[in-house]
């Protein structure tokens, strides 16, 4: 036995390289595509031209009669499939019911109607061209506002006015507040729909083993456990009989955090015809039957003081349901109105959502799902309501937000916000900024007839989702820690990431409190078959709550190595240390290696102990937690082709502890890029028809790298209450923060025109027509 | 996102080619950037491919009797970065450069561009300002023919069916014309919203030889001749690019999409006409 | 998409014009792609096209209806189509003047378009509407001379 300890240094806050990424950028990855099987069968889906179409007749007997098809099904076929399940329960919510192939009738394009399987994806493809439908289509309708009007026509017949669900919420007295208000600014603020756009389209693979009687799933998914459990019911199966897993997954924010038709469907084709099938997304069907993101008009009213105290707050959010309630629907908006008074003191909120049916694809969770909308309406509004008092928009906020010792926090709509200061990182990216010399520069800039705009955000959001009653699912997260027989140490997550880099957050984690190196620690997560149940990886919760769950497991794995290494050492006072057992009396140590050697072995046992050194724990939080921050652009307009420029973008975050600042500043990076796309190019179009008709990437702008500033990024650090380990969560933040600081900076550069408000996208035109106009909308 | 059958041929000669070509279901592959896509969205279907990459005489850049040869397969990042265009006709390389990301630059050709004729290509815009010419092979014959003659309309073209675009000429430009090409992207494609080139010469203080050339505004790029014609012999003075800019839209009937109106479309011709003769003037010496 | 402009055929009156415009065997040849129009009813007919535009083509099968006939002055046409490729839907009204001679023909209709060229050809689709146009009415010109 050893004498010396080795005292190695905490890797946790370092920024350490990702542990997947040599996988990813070597090409050896497994996506849901590399998957492949003996006798395997692909799947090609017939989808919908139109947004609303009765369907009279489908003929699929050419197609089923061409070469190499093994079947082709239609609804008829399906009538016992699903429905596609929303998990959401508002109270009077409309339920469309949803089959995962069409019977009478179609909502939207991209509705799948038939489904043709064959020996290769091409005979598949081809196939399709062979089956007939005749439709007859009915008028539609895509926005909605137009939804909402009178005599619009009805998404679906048996609800005329198209409402999917209102809901009410009164915090305080917003009457009062608005009555006793010096003023009240008030604008319409729209949230324009927007397409995931994963890298990776959905993906899935569905094996049914005759013998064993059971189906494995393969499916390009955020939340393999609760698919488990939502396809087991949709096929009629036992779960314990259905396994999912989740390789590689190429990106999802919140767009794979569902559950579709394909999945049940393929399940159940697999089922049927005793072959493994495989289905993957083209980035066609992806644009039309994968969920989008946002899609609100809102109303909003914000009253306050002469001196910029704000009162109160009015909202009506409408609400894009889409044709359907996917898994999350109308629970997305919910969020909105939570978050509805931003990081700000006031606790007078009237606020409403009205959810609405459109012949559009259902909207759900997209990066930051509802807090976007809401930061973005706020964060106008604050900027008007500054325009509107002619204060500084940096004063305005400081001056109503809490004050650090004035946490928890309860807002107006029912939340505890966990820690905060709000001012420190809005000080901070104004010093960065130089806040003051850009103020300057804008008073020189406007006397030579440039359009230069200084544009702030400060943001607060809900994350690591979330105490059990706040979530349709748990709101827990599950580990299992595993000191192997050879002391190296496996991790098993109930969560799902897929491209956040918990592989490497969570060893550091495990690596510190074990004391291992980081590369003996190793992190599965994604399949039913070898990890216990979880709920997954959303709402910025994997290192808040499954992280936690680890950190929890390592401590219970402690006390049990220590039981252990009191054995060995003969001793009844030991410590754990660098990775050893160590007897505070003699300095004696042992090893972990040795320590699990020993409880593989099990010749001799602690008193009370079993064999084997496992520790597995579900935890719940007993709150949300509620990371914040600051986001200053400088932006130029170009006053004769209304093109944005970027100049500086900086980004004060706080996400509580740092485990990994590589990590932390990636996930800013592509937060702050999506923010950027809402603000300057993305948009998903239908036209009056119901037609999408950004239907593929040559006409849906996400941005490309040249597209992105430089951002200049920093933190403050405010450890959350609510878990050991002080982290909040950054998933979401970067997009949350930017959208808002983008269009006030633009605003506040065509202020000089009087222009107030403008909505996203700020596509050059838009601008350009607001400059000749005189700043005239 | 799956195209349909079809056969493939890779020949090594033009005539090889040309004969494959005289099949009306075959189809000429080069760089594959705007065919493959459509072909996978079934929106093209041809029997055949007949690709062109392996033609080695169609990948050089010649320099002969005062003029570029530059191969239809020249990719455009080969153009972008040659020394040969970048000494002699610079605007080409300038504009190669400006062609949607460096992937398609790296995969299409000169030939299948001018081929193609999309309305918002970038190349037009150039090749009408350096008044290109075309050379243009069948089976059995072969033709020069201007630019301007081969462009019909927005994707179409005077090329017969089973012909070849086989070679593009442009002027060796003197160091002291000045050329730019300006442009607005299409954030998501890189495709012109609408982009101008110019080139012009100066002495004694005047503008001489201008040469405009319009892209992304029309049906298909053209030669902005009532531009050159009011810039000709002036100063360049402000008032003067700017009187001469306002009239690049007149009787084109402008292109609308999701992206931009006419109206525009109009205007960013105007903005853009300014910026490319105010920049090649800046050039010129 | 709304679809408005005007196009003069030099050496017509609107008479005849009108006539022509009214005749199937005329109108399936000014129709680009068009491979024939077959009588369904009054003034009815049931279309096959195969519209080739650059490296693209479709076939489409559909209807055109005349309506609202005021000779000659202006009517309605409706055409419908669809294909693999998507569907097109158009109405509008044409308008015949005589000018100098000739006839100045002003259009304005709405044309609707779904499917796979709504969802990926937005780029091109006012280019390639506006070529078509100019083809139908260059070969109503031609037609007008013979
Ligand atoms: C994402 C993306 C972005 C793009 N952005 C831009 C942009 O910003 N600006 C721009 O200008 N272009 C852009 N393009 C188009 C690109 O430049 C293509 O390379 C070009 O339009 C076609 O060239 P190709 O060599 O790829 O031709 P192909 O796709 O191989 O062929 C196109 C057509 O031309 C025919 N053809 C090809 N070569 C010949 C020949 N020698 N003779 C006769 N016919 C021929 C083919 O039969 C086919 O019909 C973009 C394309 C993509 C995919």
């Amino acid at each position: 036995m050893a004498t010396t300890v080795t005292k190695t240094e905490p890797i946790v806050g370092k920024g350490v390289r990702r542990k997947e990424d040599p996988r990813l950028i070597t090409g050896t990855a497994t996506y849901v595509d590399d998957i492949e099987m003996p006798g395997m069968r692909y799947a090609a889906i017939l989808r919908s031209p139109h947004a609303a179409a009765k369907i009279l007749r489908i003929e699929t007997s050419a197609a089923a009669a061409h070469p190499g098809v093994v079947a082709v099904f239609t609804g008829d076929d399906t009538r016992d499939v699903g429905p596609v399940p929303c998990a959401a329960s508002l109270p009077g919510l409309r339920a469309p019911e949803h089959k995962v192939l069409a019977t009478d009738r179609v909502y939207y394009v991209g509705h799948p109607v038939a489904v043709v399987v064959a020996a290769d994806r091409y005979v598949a493809q081809d196939a399709l061209d062979l089956i007939e439908v005749e439709y007859e289509p009915q008028p539609a309708v895509a926005d909605p506002e137009k939804a909402l009007e009178p005599g619009a026509p009805a998404v679906h017949p048996e609800w005329p006015d198209n409402r999917a669900f209102t809901y009410q919420h009164e915090g305080g007295d917003a009457a009062k507040a608005f009555a006793e208000a010096d003023v009240v600014v008030k604008q319409r603020i729209v949230s324009q729909r927007l397409i995931p756009t994963a890298m990776e389209t959905r993906g899935v693979v569905a094996a049914w083993d005759a013998g064993m009687r059971t189906l494995t799933l393969h499916s390009s998914t955020q939340i393999p456990h609760l698919m488990r459990s939502l396809v087991a019911a949709m096929v009629g199966m036992p779960e314990n009989r259905l396994r999912v897993v989740t390789p590689e997954v190429g990106g999802g924010f919140g767009s794979k955090l569902n559950v579709y038709a394909e999945e049940a469907l393929l399940a159940w084709i697999s089922m049927r015809i005793g072959k493994p099938v495989k289905w993957i997304e083209s980035r066609r069907e992806n644009y039309q039957a994968t969920i989008h993101g946002r899609g609100h008009v809102d109303y909003y009213e914000l009253a306050a003081r002469k001196d910029g105290t704000i009162l109160g707050l009015k909202a009506k959010i409408i609400q894009d349901c889409g044709a359907y309630h996917q898994l999350l629907t109308p629970a997305i908006p919910t969020l909105s109105l939570l978050m509805a008074p931003g990081i700000y003191r006031f606790r007078n909120v009237s606020a409403e959502i009205i959810g609405v049916f459109t012949n559009c694809v259902p909207t759900d969770a997209y990066r930051g799902a509802g807090r976007p909308e809401a930061t973005h309406c706020i964060e106008r509004m604050v900027d008007l309501l500054a325009a509107e008092l002619k204060m500084d928009p940096a004063e305005i906020r400081l001056k109503n937000f809490p004050g650090p010792d004035e946490f928890p926090f309860e807002t107006g709509t029912g939340l505890s916000y966990d820690s905060g200061d709000y001012a420190a990182p809005l000080k901070k990216a104004m010093e960065i900024a130089g806040y003051e010399g850009l103020r300057e520069e804008q008073r020189r800039a406007r006397n030579e007839g440039r359009f230069l705009g200084i544009g702030i955000s400060t943001y607060g959001e809900i994350c690591a989702l979330g105490p059990s009653s706040a979530l349709p699912a748990g709101g827990w997260e599950s580990a299992t820690v595993r000191v192997e027989p050879s002391g190296k140490v496996t991790v098993a997550t109930g969560t799902s990431p897929h491209g956040q880099g918990e592989e490497t957050s969570f060893a550091q984690i495990v690596a510190d409190e074990l004391g291992v190196d980081l590369d003996d620690v190793e992190v599965i997560h994604g399949d039913t078959g070898i990890v216990q149940y979880g709920i997954g990886t959303f709402g910025s919760r994997t290192l808040a709550v499954g992280g936690t769950a680890i950190h929890y497991a390592c401590q219970d794995l402690k006390t049990k190595i220590k039981q252990w290494g009191a054995m060995l050492l003969e001793s009844d006072d030991v410590r754990f240390e660098g990775g050893a057992c160590v007897c505070n009396k003699t300095g004696k140590s042992v090893p972990l290696a040795e320590i699990a050697a020993a409880a593989y072995r099990a010749l001799k046992l602690p008193p009370g102990a079993e064999p084997g050194l496992v520790a597995t724990r579900f935890w719940e939080p007993s709150n949300f937690t509620f990371p914040f921050g600051a986001h200053i652009a400088v932006t130029e307009v170009d006053p004769e082709t209304g093109q944005v420029e970027i100049k500086r973008y900086v980004a004060v975050d706080d996400c509580g502890r740092i485990i990994n600042p590589l990590l932390v500043a990636g996930q800013i990076h592509g937060g702050v890029a999506q923010g950027l796309g809402q603000a300057l190019y993305e948009e998903a179009v239908y036209d009056e028809n119901g037609q999408l008709v950004t239907g593929e990437l040559m006409d849906y702008a996400v941005p490309k790298a040249t597209m992105v500033p430089h951002i200049e990024s920093s933190h403050t650090e405010t450890p959350s209450p609510v878990n050991p380990l002080g982290v909040k969560g950054v998933g979401e933040a970067g997009t949350i923060g930017c959208s808002p600081a983008v269009v006030n900076s633009v605003v506040d550069a065509l202020s000089p025109l009087g222009v107030k408000h403008i909505d996203m996208p700020l596509t050059p035109e838009k601008l350009w027509r607001l400059i000749a106009k005189g700043g005239q909308a | 996102m799956i195209p349909q059958n079809f056969d493939y041929a890779a020949p090594s000669t033009i005539e090889e080619a040309l004969e494959l070509l005289a099949d009306p279901e075959a189809k000429a592959l080069a760089g594959g950037m705007s065919l493959i896509p459509l072909m996978k969205l079934r929106l093209a279907a041809p029997g055949r491919l007949v690709d062109l990459r392996r033609i080695a005489g169609l990948r050089e850049i010649r320099q002969d009797d005062g003029a570029l040869r530059i191969g239809a397969l020249v990719t455009h990042s080969e153009i972008e970065s040659s020394p040969l265009v970048r000494s002699r006709c610079p605007l080409l390389a300038e504009t190669a450069s400006h062609i949607g990301d460096l992937q398609v630059r790296n995969a299409g050709t000169i030939g299948g561009s001018i081929a193609h004729n999309d309305p918002a290509a970038d190349y037009p815009a150039a090749l009408f300002a350096l008044e290109a010419k075309v050379k243009v092979a069948g089976k059995g014959t072969e033709r020069t023919l201007p630019l301007e003659e081969l462009v019909v309309d927005a994707m179409v073209t005077a090329l017969e069916p089973g012909e070849l675009i086989t070679e593009v000429i442009v002027p060796v430009e003197a160091a002291s014309t000045g050329t730019s090409y300006q442009k607005m992207r299409q954030p998501a494609s890189g495709f012109a919203i609408v982009g101008v080139a110019a080139r012009l010469e100066k002495s004694n203080g005047r503008i001489g030889s201008v040469r405009v050339g319009v892209t992304g505004l029309g049906p298909s790029g053209f030669r902005a001749r009532r531009v050159e014609e009011l810039l000709d012999g002036t100063a360049g003075s402000d008032g003067e690019i700017r009187e001469a800019a306002a009239v690049v839209a007149e009787g084109v009937e402008a292109n609308a999409d999701l992206h931009a109106s006419a109206d525009y479309r109009r205007h960013l011709a105007q903005v853009f006409t300014v910026r490319a003769i105010r920049a090649a003037l800046a050039r010129a010496s | 998409m709304r679809i408005t402009g005007s196009a003069r055929i030099a050496a017509a009156a609107p008479e005849q014009i009108f006539r022509l415009l009214l005749d199937p065997a005329v109108l399936s040849k000014c129709l680009p792609g068009c491979e024939g129009l077959e009588r369904t009813g009054e003034d009815e007919y049931r279309m096959r096209m195969k519209a080739v535009i650059g490296a693209v083509s479709g076939a489409f099968d559909g209807t055109v209806r005349l309506s609202d006939q005021k000779a000659p002055q202006s009517f309605r046409m409706a055409v419908e189509g669809s294909g693999r490729i998507g569907f097109v839907k158009g109405e509008g009204l044409l308008k015949l003047a005589g000018q100098d001679g000739g006839t100045e023909i002003a259009y304005d209709g709405e044309v609707q378009v779904g499917g796979m060229i709504a969802s990926v050809g937005q780029r091109l689709l006012d280019a390639t509407a506006r070529m078509i146009i100019r083809r139908f009415f260059t070969r109503l010109s031609e037609e007008a001379g013979q």
